[in-house]
């Protein structure tokens, strides 16, 4: 897709070499991002680096879609980040982590292009970007926290109030912000705090002063304590302040760049990358590196796929395919479609899959002849395989593309069926998986919001009591679900 | 806009003010002068005032908004010749309001007003017992006056606003202007955010729900002083002089059970409440506001048996107090910064009297009677009054040019001596001018300091 364009930047990558200080790099680990990069990178890089923060952006989504509190998002969160986006240590000092530095920056950028156009996305990439944005100063030690605050006085204009001003205002701070910072100790250390002990807190807590224009819903609440001008915010709640900054110039900048856009779209190379990029939050390409482990896929063949061994793995959408076309012995070409590249996806070989497909075809009482069969179908799984015409090894449709394609129709089952069941079909089918009336209603409730890979996701985590990444795609699916009963069948 | 007035029709006759009387106040005694100096915040016309909207409301009721004008003489002028019943000021523009028709419409942007304040009377008809509607008296009066001193408090000590000024409405009210550069150019997010944050009571629907203030504890330290205010004035303002419970009379009104009613919620634990209620059904004689007020603790003391179940009728005692006290915004006023607000100096068209400038602290009138308000609403200046004193002047002057030898310049002092000085307008005109004095001092000083380094001031 990009063979040729890649020619023609690669005479154009500057961007190797020796370090020397660059102005439009932060030398720091934690950014506003303000400043737009202009160096060159090749577009293997452009590619890959926005994926990488893409994985990230979705596993925030998620896990925010799932209700998951701040301190679960970040556990989950944090190695991903060690793993795709990692930082190095503080203070920054080497070639080599000014390079990570640089993915960071330069990801954010291209994501900015990506996510920039519909109100929709805007509003989900800031939201993830901001928690990104406090996990890693979370992840920071107070004294890089302290100079990254000096080095953005422009913008945060914080002053740490010294401690003869806060004994003189103590019993007022405590009056104005005290309930709030309990609730605060109170969520860390899951226990009642006593009003000694938040005394205690309280001669320890740093507060900052901001002008009050600063902190408008804290003052509308009447949440802190102020004073000429002035509020003054204790520490708990300084992040939320510093996200609040970080959100509003996100959102000012996405706007801009949604401004800027139509001069980029002249430029042929980006516009099909932005283009795929974007198409869903949850487009990742699946990665068949999860199922490359062949004691996974040894026992899948014909005969096993149609057994509750193997199919207690498959996401909805497989199971509601495969039971309805045993039932009635035909799919239609959509339905064929999806399914054999889902069971070509989960190790069934192509002999095996004609065995399955010609078996479920040409018995039962809506039976079709297996010369029929080999006439009209044969050629069409084949063809799934790559054996015929054009030859392409076809992926398995990861759920972006499985909710792109038409709606099905009467008798057809192909689609997500979080979307296209009714709610009374779709009850009864998750009651028969096993979920209960009160995660009933959770899994109903993102089907609403229209989230139907996160309603998909939180049935597996149910019915697999386990807290999940998010699943965009039904091998993943299928793959998760046979890696963790083989994690137990090993440990038991 | 705050403030509506009526129909014309409404208006009593004898106390309506003609519009010969409004163009005579016009021409002779409005301090033009000191409300530009006011909106300009320098000498020399700037942006501040000439991009800044006013407009007219007349007789007929009309209203005629985006009028603009670029310097003092051109606005005297206008007022003049419009001869409108009042004039109100809005924001400062982007562009000049009266050209927006040759501008496209977004390009008439509010840039920067006065944060303002409104207290009106009518907001407090449910719970004064000594006039209701438009009527008001110096007891009434007492609810501004305490509202004010609280406000006042926040904006000052809390904001850190300095240049704020008073203005009497010439009815029911009061109106607060806060001159600040830093109030000025608050966006309206951050206007909504102090109203609320002063906004004690809540909104006017919480308010239906009567003992919903669900304020935390500890108070905030803004409504503990607030409370430390009213907390003094209580037992005067509405135990003695509003007694709103008071059920003495063979047949008290339905308002004074609802108001006992009102008073019940706050009141915790049901039994007290029960207890309260069927001793004064019973009373038959007298039962003021001050009785049923120590009824409250004789009776806990007898049904209440723990310390907490005190500790709660405290607190709510401590509600009731502030919800019959604590100032009543008419927070939309605060909140946009389109909103237009009558002009100090305006006449109220049908009392007569002039929306003058006042110190809540200490009363400009002289008359001693008047030291216990601050500024009494009965005793504003009026404008058939000021008539009155200026013909009265006049005479005397003619008396003494005809009856005394000039001495040297008298004349000409005399000359030079503006009308307003003639009337009782005078001390409200200059503690104006007070006020606009050191608001132009500050603008001076920020402007120098802006000069020398623009880009570390960020508000
Ligand atoms: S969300 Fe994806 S995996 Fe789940 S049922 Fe829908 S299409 Fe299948
Ligand atoms: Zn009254």
């Amino acid at each position: 897709m990009f063979r040729q364009v890649k020619r023609r930047t690669a005479g154009r990558r500057n961007f190797e070499g020796t370090y020397t200080p660059r102005n439009d790099l932060p030398n720091h680990r934690l950014s506003f991002y303000d400043v737009p990069p202009t160096e060159e990178i090749t577009l293997e890089q452009f590619e890959s680096w926005a994926i990488d923060r893409l994985k990230i952006l979705i596993e925030i989504e998620s896990c925010m879609a799932r209700g998951r509190s701040f301190r679960e998002t970040e556990t989950a969160v944090r190695p991903l980040l060690q793993k795709l986006l990692p930082l190095g240590t503080w203070p920054v000092n080497n070639n080599s982590q000014i390079d990570e530095l640089k993915k960071d920056y330069y990801s954010h950028f291209i994501l900015r292009l990506v996510f920039c156009r519909t109100e929709d996305l805007r509003r989900k990439f800031v939201r993830n970007e901001t928690v990104l944005f406090k996990i890693r100063y979370n992840a920071m030690q107070p004294k890089e926290q302290h100079q990254f605050i000096t080095n953005h006085h422009d913008k945060l204009p914080w002053n740490y109030i010294d401690s003869d001003e806060k004994l003189a205002l103590f019993d007022q701070l405590f009056a104005a912000t005290g309930a709030t910072v309990k609730s605060a100790l109170a969520a860390e250390s899951d226990g009642q705090i006593t009003t000694d002990q938040l005394r205690a807190h309280f001669r320890n807590e740093n507060f900052i002063k901001v002008p009050f224009e600063k902190i408008t819903s804290l003052v509308a609440t009447r949440l802190v304590l102020l004073k000429l001008g002035y509020g003054y915010v204790p520490s708990t709640l300084q992040l939320s302040l510093l996200a609040l900054e970080f959100q509003e110039l996100l959102q000012r900048d996405l706007l801009r760049t949604f401004q800027s856009i139509p001069r980029l779209e002249e430029d042929d190379r980006l516009l099909p990358l932005l283009n795929h990029l974007g198409q869903n939050f949850a487009s990742m390409e699946y990665d068949p590196a999860f199922s490359a482990d062949p004691s996974l896929v040894s026992d899948i063949n014909a005969a096993s796929v149609t057994t509750p061994a193997i199919t207690n793995h498959y996401p909805l959408c497989a199971k509601h395919l495969q039971t309805n076309m045993i039932a009635s012995s035909h799919l239609r070409h959509e339905g064929r479609q999806q399914l054999s590249l889902f069971l070509k996806g989960i190790g069934l070989s192509v002999d095996e899959a004609l065995k399955f497909w010609s078996h479920s075809f040409t018995s039962g009482p809506h039976a079709m002849t297996p010369e029929r069969f080999n006439k009209e179908f044969k050629y069409n799984i084949r063809h799934t395989y790559g054996l015929e015409g054009a030859r392409t090894n076809y992926k398995p449709w990861d759920c972006a593309r499985i909710l792109l394609r038409p709606l099905p129709g009467k008798n057809e089952y192909h689609g997500c069926p979080y979307r296209d069941l009714s709610v009374d079909a779709l009850t009864t089918q998750l009651g028969e998986m096993g979920v209960g009336a009160v995660d009933m209603k959770g899994v109903l409730n993102d089907v609403e919001r229209k989230d139907y890979t996160v309603a998909c996701t939180r049935v597996f985590e149910i019915t697999h009591n386990v807290q999940a990444e998010h699943i965009g795609h039904p091998n993943l699916y299928f793959d998760r679900s046979r890696q963790l009963e083989r994690a137990k069948t090993e440990t038991a | 806009m705050a403030d509506p007035v009526p129909s014309q029709a409404a208006v009593p006759a004898d106390s309506g003010v003609s519009s010969s009387d409004m163009l005579f106040f016009y021409q002779r005694l409005l301090p033009f002068r000191q409300i530009f100096q006011w909106l300009n915040h320098s000498p020399k016309p700037s942006k501040d005032f000439t991009m800044r909207e006013f407009a007219y409301e007349y007789r007929t009721g009309a209203y005629q908004r985006y009028n603009s004008f670029s310097n003092l003489e051109e606005f005297k002028k206008s007022v003049v010749q419009a001869n409108p019943t009042r004039f109100e000021v809005g924001a400062v523009y982007s562009v000049n309001p009266k050209e927006r028709k040759r501008l496209p419409k977004q390009a008439l942007k509010p840039l920067a007003k006065e944060l303002v304040f409104d207290i009106d009377l009518t907001d407090y008809d449910e719970i004064r017992t000594c006039c209701s509607g438009t009527d008001i008296c110096k007891k009434c009066w007492r609810f501004i006056q305490v509202a004010i001193k609280i406000l006042d408090a926040a904006l000052r000590e809390d904001f850190g606003f300095n240049r704020l000024i008073w203005v009497f409405s010439g009815r029911r009210g009061a109106h607060c202007w806060v001159s600040d550069a830093r109030a000025r150019c608050l966006d309206e997010t951050t206007r909504k955010s102090i109203v609320e944050y002063l906004d004690v009571l809540g909104s006017r629907l919480n308010r239906q729900g009567k003992n919903l203030l669900s304020l935390k504890r500890p108070f905030h330290p803004h409504v503990e002083r607030s409370f430390d205010l009213l907390k003094n004035e209580f037992v005067d303002i509405i135990l003695k002089e509003q007694d709103p419970w008071n059920t003495s009379s063979s047949e008290p009104s339905d308002k004074s059970w609802e108001q006992v009613e009102t008073l019940l919620s706050y009141v915790p634990e049901k039994p007290l409440q029960e207890e309260l209620r069927r001793k004064w059904k019973l009373q038959t004689s007298v039962s003021t506001s001050m009785s049923k007020w120590e009824d409250i603790t004789v009776i806990a003391k007898k049904i209440l048996k723990h310390q907490n179940q005190v500790n709660a009728l405290n607190e709510a005692k401590k509600d009731i107090i502030l919800f019959y006290m604590y100032p009543r915004l008419d927070i939309e006023v605060s909140k946009q910064l389109i909103h237009l607000l009558k002009s100090p100096f305006c006449v109220h068209p049908s009392t007569g009297n002039i929306c003058v400038p006042f110190d809540p602290h200490h009363n400009l009138s002289n008359n001693e009677e008047d030291d216990d308000y601050g500024f009494n609403p009965t005793n504003a200046p009026n404008l058939r009054q000021l008539q009155n004193e200026i013909e009265v002047w006049d005479v005397r002057r003619v008396n003494r040019d005809s009856s005394q030898p000039l001495e040297d310049g008298e004349s000409e002092a005399d000359k030079r001596i503006s009308e307003y000085e003639k009337t009782s307008l005078k001390p409200y005109v200059e503690y104006f001018q007070k006020f606009v004095n050191n608001l132009l001092k500050d603008e001076l000083k920020d402007s120098g300091k802006r000069g020398r380094d623009d880009d570390t001031l960020e508000f």
